[in-house]
């Protein structure tokens, strides 16, 4: 048995049938491609489920994650750097997260970093603000 | 016609606007290069900035920023899988197989060089077909919209990824994800949930990125301490350009060129959808299908020229019949008309200069590329990979963070993109292709909305779709591609399961 493909059959039939079951209360032909496509996707789940069940255990497949650590290091940095990014701005918290970041995922010469994340940011600045004039969360230090 | 197309050439060859044209097509290289930063929006900037200049400097900068960012796109979707440009989604199939295995250098120039061969073969066309070509449009209505969409979708599907059954559920994903949002035909909210965010649906460029550039910038973190690119990756110089790459691609070019030209002159196919076709009828065509998606410089050859060569045959129908075939192309009615020009049919007996002038700009940005392309920008970008993967990662990260909220200014959007960015990291392990997916919410929109407008027209009567005769071709070659494509799979299964299980012996 191949769970992943069962699994990933029974998501996908689980997402086909309640598409196709809201699309249902939709007006006219509003309701259409909604129930089309779910009604669809539920038919191609089932043999994708079908072969998971009876295919070959002994297949060989990549893990999901190679190393959970450094993924979910990565995931929580990104949130926490979404999260700061309307309260500190956007350079001051960018600054930050390549610096972290960096040092979080091995990169042990403090200078190269600094140098790295202050000239990148610096680019940015030049272009997104000066010449485009994009408007990005404002510093804290600069909002009245 | 012809005296007044090449009575339009000094005019174009003039010093300020061949100096327009340089500094349009560095600009649209650097635009197209910057993910959530689209041609659109740089015209849109620029227009007002440009009312005190002669209308050929202005065409000039609109040329070389349209041209320039096609090429643009394609250097992050071949360095860090992040399509620059929608029209780029296809080039990361390839062009980022490549980087990996210390191709970059030669997938950048085969880029280069295949974006100036479309953009010139669409200027060509636009130059010499352009009266004929526009009655083609007016030929397509609802009904072969709706086929055309659904060709480019079913074939992606079947022709990407190794099984059939997961190719469809990714297109059928994508369509879903393409359904949030309010109706434009009648209002009515759809998988909303009650929620403001998703009434105005997921934003195309967020879905991308997400979907595409999160999983590998993951895989990259998880595999800091491996060496992820090839050194010689790095070696633009040292790869064969010119003659050589005529030699290997003149097919490819020749097929996916006349693919975007005929994409480009439909109405609101763009060049996403001219890159996906040319790639797929590439693939089709190949005697190694199976390399394709792991580093095949032909699957960027064919993407790349497709995407190039809608551009100036989008806009046969805006120049010649007033009607904008995309967005770029409503611009450039926009800069006409700032300048007093009124589009259509009597532009080119009032004002043959700047529209025929316009042409050879278009032309001549396409050429540009070939210097400002591969001598300048492709060396320039190409060192980006120098980085150490620890400081690739988060500046990869940060760049993808403006791209995004940039396109609304809203926060959220950076979560919608990650959430993305998970279930993209998801489907790439369960073997999931993910192009169809974003084809899916591309094309999903385009094809229900032909399909309910022709619905409506006839009054409900289907047989609309089948019995007009364009309609019936795009079915023929769908049914082509859907059967090859089966044969194919029925021949493969029979022949693993005819073959001895490894190691039994």
């Amino acid at each position: 048995m191949k769970y992943r493909d069962t699994l990933s059959g029974l998501v996908f039939f689980a997402i086909g049938v309640t598409t196709a079951w809201i699309g249902s209360g939709f007006y006219a032909d509003t309701a259409y491609i909604p129930v089309g496509v779910g009604v669809l996707m539920s038919v191609f789940a089932v043999p994708l489920m079908v072969r998971g069940v009876v295919g070959n255990t002994m297949s060989t497949s990549m893990p999901l994650i190679h190393h959970p650590l450094r993924f979910f290091v990565t995931l929580a940095c990104c949130v926490l750097f979404y999260f700061l990014l309307p309260i500190i701005g956007f350079y001051t918290t960018s600054t930050l997260f390549v610096i972290v970041m960096a040092l979080l995922l091995g990169e042990r010469r403090p200078a190269v970093v600094i140098c790295v994340a202050v000239v990148f940011i610096a680019l940015l600045y030049g272009l997104f603000a000066v010449v485009l004039k994009r408007p990005l969360p404002v510093e804290f230090f600069l909002a009245s | 016609m012809f005296e007044s197309l090449f009575h339009a050439l000094p005019v174009a060859l003039q010093p300020d606007s061949l100096l327009s044209l340089v500094v349009g097509t560095l600009a649209g290289i650097l635009i197209g290069a910057l993910p959530g930063l689209n041609p659109v929006m740089a015209i849109a900037l620029m227009l007002p900035l440009t009312y005190g200049f002669d209308p050929i400097i202005a065409l000039g900068l609109v040329a070389g920023i349209y041209n320039g960012s096609m090429y643009g796109g394609a250097i992050p979707a071949i360095l860090l899988k992040i399509p620059g440009t929608p029209a780029a989604i296809a080039t990361t199939f390839d062009g980022y197989p490549m980087t990996r295995n210390g191709q970059g250098g030669l997938a950048l120039k085969t880029a280069c060089w295949s974006s100036a061969v479309g953009g010139v073969v669409s200027a060509l066309a636009l130059m010499t077909l352009a009266p004929l070509l526009a009655k083609v449009t007016l030929a397509f209505g609802p009904a072969e919209y709706f086929w055309v969409a659904v060709f480019g979708l079913t074939s992606i599907a079947v022709l990407v990824g190794k099984d059939l059954s997961k190719g469809i559920l990714s297109a059928l994903l994508g369509v879903i994800v393409g359904l949030v949002g309010i109706d434009t035909l009648s209002g009515e909210e759809r998988y909303t949930f009650g929620s403001l965010y998703l009434v105005g649906g997921f934003d195309l460029i967020i879905v991308l990125i997400g979907l595409y550039a999160i999983p590998p910038i993951l895989e990259m973190a998880e595999k800091r301490n491996e060496s992820y690119f090839n050194a010689d990756s790095f070696r633009v110089s040292a790869v064969a350009g010119g003659l050589g790459l005529l030699r290997n691609y003149w097919r490819t070019w020749s097929r996916s060129s006349l693919i975007g030209v005929c994409v480009g002159i439909l109405p609101g196919a763009g060049g996403n959808l001219a890159a996906l076709l040319s790639y797929n009828e590439a693939k089709r065509r190949a005697p190694d299908p199976d390399s394709f998606g792991k580093g095949n410089p032909v699957g960027i050859a064919a993407a790349e020229s497709g995407n190039s060569a809608d551009n100036a045959s989008a806009m046969i129908p805006s120049l010649t019949l007033g009607i904008p075939g995309n967005l770029v192309a409503a611009l450039v009615l926009g800069a006409l008309m700032i300048h007093g020009l009124q589009p259509g049919p009597q532009l080119f007996t009032k004002s043959p200069d700047v529209v025929f002038g316009f042409m050879w700009q278009m032309l001549l940005t396409a050429m540009l590329l070939f210097v400002l392309g591969g001598m300048v920008a492709t060396r320039l970008f190409a060192q980006v990979l120098r980085l150490p993967t620890a400081l690739l990662v988060p500046t990869t990260l940060v760049l993808m963070a403006i791209g995004v909220y940039t396109v609304n200014g809203n926060v959220v959007d950076l979560y919608v993109m990650l959430a993305f960015g998970l279930v993209g990291y998801l489907l790439d392990r369960l073997e999931f292709p993910l192009a169809p997916v974003v084809l899916g919410v591309l094309l999903g929109p385009m094809a229900e909305q032909n399909f309910r407008l022709a619905m409506l027209i006839s009054q409900n009567d289907a047989s609309v779709l089948f019995t007009r005769p364009i309609s019936q071709g795009i079915i023929a070659l769908l049914l082509i591609v859907l059967l090859s494509q089966l044969w194919k799979y029925h021949r493969r299964n029979a022949r693993s399961s005819a073959a001895p299980p490894s190691g039994s012996a």
